[in-house]
């Protein structure tokens, strides 16, 4: 009799219109607590960023000589808003200048992160599919690329465009945006292009294609209902965590003062300046952009995390 | 494995090769050439001062051997061959000449600049290395063996907060909170104020019983620990940077190693808890390590540009972002191929050591 009454408890389960994979997925990440924290603070991030010219109580470059490095929760001039996180050297809000360095940072971090993204899986995907000489040329240029030390060349590279004085004349005060997206991306692609040759190649093996293209599964059906599905969980991890990395790379740009430049805000050039203020102001001007880098990256890295467990196919149930 | 090895060697110096180029023509990119910007700061600037700076540094020359076609005072010379300024620069860093520096300390040969700044580079790589592996192996072993317990859950956060945290972030606070606030350390530098020499040259007098810098008779120790005090901050945000990622595969290895058959069987002859893991699981754990300590050497050598810049240390890295910053080419070139260099060969002979840490594994 229990066995029966088990059997009926069953049955609407097994009539239910069957689950998407992206529900189970989703499904699956909500049960990730750290993964679940990470994307409400970077939502968070994102949310204060986006709103910055509603939310900031003051502009960017709002400056004011007479009110400069004013520490912590200084009150404003007469009927002004307080400077919660204190002002810098030419007396901006720092509260402020984050959320709209937010706006650049994880700007150009997302830009980067699609960009990188696409050219990784068309080299992955050409070197995979095509196989023989292309297949080896790629490879082998992958594998210098990925030999050339990075944060040098990236410095190297950034420095000789920033020279370039036509470049200059054409793209005005938007030039080192453009040049440090471009070369975030020029050595950025790589990881993501072996990760996509990897996945192509053994999915090429796998007895499902076999079988579909036994069916009469066609090459678009095959690469668009196996191939990308397949190898898109890899791709989603690997583009997640990326976009923590370029948000460190281009931060650590901008603190030496090869990357995006004033008076463009982002997390990384704030920091350059508070490390060029006087040592006694030194803790209050660098702790919040810090801060603001290594919550964002934190929380990425947990999504990322969750991601990873939530698509692993070998752990569905 | 000789044939292997013949191999393997042959196909680094191949990409070493195609590295060189990549490496010149990412410098040489730029159309208009170090002096381009000039025009723009300085509108009394013509282009024939421009043209004159970039025959003084060879710029004229075709980069690949070609046609070259002075023109000396607005008058067009006849066209020679010339074998091309990339030629040119690879048979003579081939022979060993990395030519001399252009603006940082003109006329001075890269190497002797190198030189000059590879100890202090190495003393402090080395140091943070040190530390990091004292650190990070035990961690690593605990965290595994007592896996899933609270010890086991903090090494993770660390490793996830170590890997969210930048360099240059940690490096900042640490001054502001170590040296600014608490007045613990220098904020950077090499010596204090005052001091006759610094640690690297006490080091050179010590190990030279004498002979190199006889003037710091009497004080070396004095400079030794002057030195270790202005190297503790550097050393310790460079370690940290480390730890996170080492004790987490200190961690992985070890893991692996637990669940293996040897394991059981050491259990099984009785031997003592202790014993089983630093003995039998211990030393298999490690040899994954090799890999990563091959991947750490170019940057021993190559130097910590963040940290360095921070702690105005000066070292290697800071003199490469000096010298690109400075439009020094030969010297950012000759720092780029080394680096490569070093990154080709350690990684060719971390696989190497691999095969005879490990004679599991077999060379074809």
């Amino acid at each position: 009799m229990a066995a029966a009454a088990d059997l009926l408890q069953l049955e609407p389960t097994l009539s239910k219109k069957p689950v998407g994979q992206w529900t189970l997925v989703w499904r699956r990440l909500r049960r990730h607590k750290l993964a679940m924290i990470g994307l409400i603070v970077f939502g968070i991030i994102v949310l204060l960023s986006l709103l910055a010219p509603l939310i900031a109580p003051y502009s960017y470059e709002e400056i004011n000589l007479r009110n400069s490095y004013a520490p912590l929760f200084s009150p404003g001039a007469e009927g002004q808003a307080p400077h919660i996180l204190g002002t810098d050297k030419l007396g901006r809000d720092i509260f402020s200048r984050l959320l709209y360095a937010g706006r650049i940072s994880l700007g150009v971090a997302l830009i980067v992160t699609i960009l990188t993204t696409i050219l990784g899986t068309l080299v992955g995907a050409a070197s995979g599919a095509f196989g023989g000489v292309i297949d080896t040329t790629l490879m082998r240029f992958t594998d210098i690329m990925l030999t050339l030390p990075f944060l040098p060349m990236v410095l190297v590279l950034s420095s000789s465009l920033r020279q370039y004085s036509a470049l200059q004349d054409f793209l005005g005060s938007s030039m080192s945006v453009v040049i440090i997206i471009f070369v975030l991306l020029i050595f950025g692609w790589m990881t993501n292009a072996r990760l996509v040759r990897g996945s192509v190649l053994s999915l090429r093996e796998q007895d499902f294609i076999s079988a579909s293209r036994a069916l009469g599964a066609g090459h678009s059906r095959i690469i668009l209902r196996h191939l990308v599905p397949n190898s898109l969980a890899p791709i989603i991890v690997s583009a997640t965590l990326g976009f923590g990395t370029v948000i460190i790379s281009e931060s650590a740009l901008s603190f030496l003062g090869f990357g995006i430049m004033p008076p463009v805000p982002t997390w990384g050039n704030m920091l350059n300046e508070a490390r060029n203020s006087p040592l006694q102001y030194l803790f209050t001007q660098a702790l919040s952009p810090g801060l603001c880098i290594f919550f964002t990256v934190l929380a990425i890295n947990f999504i990322g995390d969750g991601l990873r467990d939530a698509l692993d196919p070998r752990l569905k149930t | 494995m000789t044939s292997y090895i013949i191999r393997r060697v042959g196909q680094s110096v191949v990409l070493l090769f195609f590295i060189s180029i990549l490496i010149y023509v990412v410098l040489n990119l730029v159309p208009g050439g170090p002096f381009d910007m000039l025009r723009l700061n300085n509108p009394r600037i013509t282009q024939s001062m421009i043209d004159r700076l970039n025959a003084l540094l060879d710029l004229d020359k075709p980069l690949l051997p070609g046609q070259y076609c002075p023109t000396v005072g607005g008058v067009e010379q006849p066209c020679t061959f010339d074998q091309g300024r990339y030629v040119r620069w690879l048979t003579n860093v081939a022979q060993g000449d990395f030519g001399n520096s252009w603006t940082m300390q003109t006329g001075t040969p890269v190497l002797e600049m190198i030189a000059q700044r590879l100890p202090y580079t190495l003393l402090m790589t080395g140091l943070a290395l040190i530390v990091a592996l004292i650190v990070a192996v035990p961690i690593g072993i605990y965290s595994a063996v007592k896996q899933y317990s609270a010890t086991d859950y903090f090494v993770t956060a660390l490793a996830f907060f170590g890997q969210s945290m930048p360099t240059f972030w940690t490096g900042l606070m640490a001054v502001a909170i170590f040296s600014v606030a608490l007045g613990w350390f220098p904020t950077g530098g090499v010596r204090s104020v005052g001091a006759e020499g610094d640690i690297v040259e006490a080091l050179a007098y010590v190990f030279s019983f004498g002979k190199l810098h006889p003037e710091l008779a009497g004080q070396a120790g004095a400079l030794i620990l002057d030195g270790l005090h202005h190297l503790a901050l550097p050393v310790l945000v460079l370690a940290y940077f480390n730890l996170a990622g080492w004790s987490r595969y200190t961690r992985g290895s070890m893991l692996e190693v637990l669940r293996q058959d040897y394991m059981r069987t050491a259990r099984a002859k009785g031997l003592r808890e202790r014993v089983v893991i630093l003995k039998h699981g211990l030393r298999n754990a490690l040899i994954p390590l090799i890999t990563i300590l091959a991947l750490t050497i170019p940057g021993l050598i190559g130097g910590a540009i963040i940290t360095e810049t921070i702690f105005s240390w000066p070292g290697m890295g800071l003199m490469t972002i000096n010298a690109i910053a400075n439009n020094d080419w030969p010297v950012v070139q000759g720092l780029l191929i080394i680096q490569a260099f070093l990154v080709v060969f350690s990684n060719l002979a971390g696989d190497l050591l691999y095969g005879v840490v490990d004679p599991r594994i077999q060379y074809s």
